[in-house]
């Protein structure tokens, strides 16, 4: 199996892991000092800061379990190529507070080092995971603020 | 040793948007590919799911209307045989207005026989629209259910 075959795997493994909830199977995949980043507006979503090391990827993936019944993953693509993963996710996250369920997509990078996930970078379409979070559209908003401003 | 498809395709593809020449583009799309950029397509109306070469170029056409390419960075690059999916880092001048917008983008892309068969891109769109309004949008803080 090439190194390629291996690191795709084992991205799976680690998403199987978090979505059944076992945050810890997920946390075994990483290195110690795993770097995740998030490229979403975290003075809305504040809990999708940058994080660096297990405890504070720990505390990000619990945070998100505790708002979130179940959480399900599409991988139409996955691209892998030496230490480097890359995943296309349709991602559906059932909220505790009312049921309803979050879709969304986003692509996850994932760097290896050594067998193990040392860095993580996702893109989210994050104008729409806020409107599906707020469960309220935006665009009046914008134009409430513009029409106060002027 | 071939190029991968992604290069010709990215050459192309900034020389559309920047040099408004379509020719090499053009060659370089299947009849039936797919494509989505996903966003706000009311504010955007270049944004979303395109199905078909023809529908494909006019979006090509509308971004080339809509920015200019200052320059972009590659931060991560996945090549497979026929796919390939990058992180990149680009700059942009919006035509109308003028101003520098700044995005990370993903592509997932497809080729068959050197043509692109499918493009999906995913931006940071919350902040696209932030740098396009020139302001920042003032939402409460979900601390409790996002």
């Amino acid at each position: 199996m090439t190194v390629e075959s291996l690191n795709r795997q084992r991205v799976l493994h680690l998403l199987d892991a978090f979505a059944r909830g076992d945050i810890e199977a997920a946390l075994s995949c990483c290195t110690d000092d795993v770097d995740f980043l998030t490229h979403a507006p975290i003075d809305v979503l504040p809990h999708l800061g940058p994080r660096h090391g297990k405890a504070e990827l720990r505390e990000l993936w619990q945070t998100v379990w505790s708002r979130y019944q179940e959480i399900r993953y599409k991988a139409p693509h996955i691209v892998a190529g030496g230490d480097d993963v890359a995943i296309y996710l349709h991602g559906y996250f059932t909220k505790r507070s009312n049921g309803r369920i979050v879709q969304f997509d986003m692509t996850v990078f994932y760097t290896f080092r050594n067998g193990q996930i040392a860095q993580i970078r996702e893109i989210i379409d994050s104008y729409d995971l806020v409107q599906q979070v707020l469960e309220q559209e935006i665009g009046p908003l914008i134009v409430g603020a513009a029409t106060k401003e002027d | 040793m071939t190029e991968h498809s992604l290069w010709r395709f990215s050459r192309a593809l900034h020389r559309a948007i920047n040099d408004r020449h379509f020719e090499d583009i053009e060659a370089l799309i299947d009849e039936d590919v797919e494509w989505a950029i996903y966003g706000p397509i009311d504010m955007f109306p270049f944004l979303g799911a395109r199905q078909g070469k023809a529908a494909v170029l006019q979006v090509i056409r509308q971004l080339a209307d809509n920015f200019r390419v200052r320059r972009f960075e590659r931060e991560s690059i996945m090549l497979g045989v026929d796919s390939a999916s990058s992180m990149l880092r680009y700059s942009l001048t919006a035509l109308d207005s003028d101003k520098p917008i700044s995005l990370r983008v993903a592509q997932f892309a497809q080729f068959r026989a050197d043509r692109l068969t499918s493009m999906r891109v995913l931006v940071d769109t919350f902040d696209l629209v932030e740098q396009a309004l020139g302001r920042a949008i003032h939402l409460p803080k979900m601390t409790s259910v996002g």
